[in-house]
């Protein structure tokens, strides 16, 4: 079973990942660290994330622009793909960290997020 | 203030080839301002040193540690000690930093995570650009404030050469030439007359000719 963790904001999703896996939405395997917002996010939390052994890392912020603190999650958005350079430069497959702009309050656009990295660890495999 | 980059992970992991305890030090000069070598970038590269290392199967202890600055012998004080537990300092200065350690530290072996690149301003978030070569023998007086020497392609002494095209440099239309500048910036001031006046063959000797550079300033000497 691939470990995914993803990194939420307090804005995007609202069901935990516990509900999700008991009704059968997601698989298991799944781990959601919530944030503030994901303009706290920092580059060594996504490569330590990997290095805990998540086989794809994630984070799902609000759309642009409707992020709560105006750019919060632009800025995680820039950190996400400056951490895929570096992951690449490790050997990891930039494909297994992903951002994704969520509509807030919208549990199913997080139940998406993780059913594509979900999808792309398989691919990996 | 100097500019520098990371050196590519791989070149910084082929250096802890064996290394078994780390200390990563940043500086928080020049290199943490341009967002190279501060606390943050020591952070970052001690997580993908700890993320390489842990997906070889190879253990490292990698400490994180930042001086308020490399180039002066009070914030190097604490290395002498602390230095001694490390197979390796792996610096984030500026090759000052990583020299003077060198030179400052025996029994220390430092490496450098860095490439030091060029003296330059902070043009907006995440952008910088070279404005003085350091050459020693500064004609900014005679230019408008305008250096040749860093933001000529050629760095020309008397204008600019044939491949000015429009104000653009030949190397790059992004590129401004730094002649017409100069030319436009002089005229502001109904100073291009100025220009007229030949600048004599340059004495490249204060730019590093006779070897290292030093300076020295008596009164302040203990």
């Amino acid at each position: 079973m691939a470990k995914i963790i993803g990194f939420c904001c307090n804005y995007t999703a609202q069901v935990p990942v516990d509900v999700l896996e008991k009704e059968g939405v997601i698989g298991g395997g799944v781990e959601l660290r919530r944030l503030p917002c994901t303009g706290r996010l920092e580059v060594p939390m996504l490569l330590d994330a990997f290095g805990e052994g998540a086989d794809a890392v994630f984070v799902a912020g609000c759309k642009i622009d409707t992020c709560h603190n105006k750019t919060g999650s632009l800025r995680a958005s820039k950190r996400v793909r400056y951490a895929k350079g570096l992951i690449e430069e490790l050997g990891i497959d930039p494909e297994l960290l992903e951002m994704f702009f969520a509509d807030r309050g919208s549990t199913g656009d997080v139940v998406e997020a993780i059913k594509e990295m979900e999808k792309r660890t398989e691919k990996g495999a | 203030m100097i500019i520098a980059n990371q050196k590519p992970l791989g070149e910084i992991m082929d250096m802890l080839e064996g290394v078994r305890r780390v200390l990563v030090l940043g500086c928080r000069g020049c290199v943490a301002v341009c967002s190279a070598g501060g606390d943050k970038e020591v952070k970052i590269l001690a997580s993908a040193i700890r993320l390489g290392k842990g997906r070889k199967g190879e253990e490292i202890e990698v400490v994180e540690e930042t001086f308020v600055r490399q180039c002066d012998p009070e914030y190097l004080e604490p290395l002498q000690e602390m230095g001694k537990d490390f197979d390796l300092v792996l610096s984030m200065a500026c090759g000052v930093g990583v020299n003077f350690i060198a030179d400052r530290v025996p029994g220390v072996k430092v490496k450098p995570a860095l490439n030091t690149t060029f003296f330059g301003a902070n043009l907006s978030s995440g952008e910088w650009k070279e404005m003085c070569a350091g050459c020693g023998a500064c004609v900014l007086h005679l230019t408008g404030g305008l250096c040749p020497v860093a933001r000529c392609a050629k760095s020309l002494s008397n204008g600019p050469c044939g491949g000015s095209q429009g104000g653009r440099c030949e190397i790059d239309p992004e590129v401004p030439c730094i002649w017409h500048e100069i030319y436009e910036k002089l005229k502001g001031f109904n100073e291009e007359a100025s220009l007229e006046t030949i600048m004599p063959i340059r004495d490249w000797r204060p730019s590093g000719h006779g070897g290292p550079r030093k300076r020295i300033r008596e009164d302040l000497l203990p």
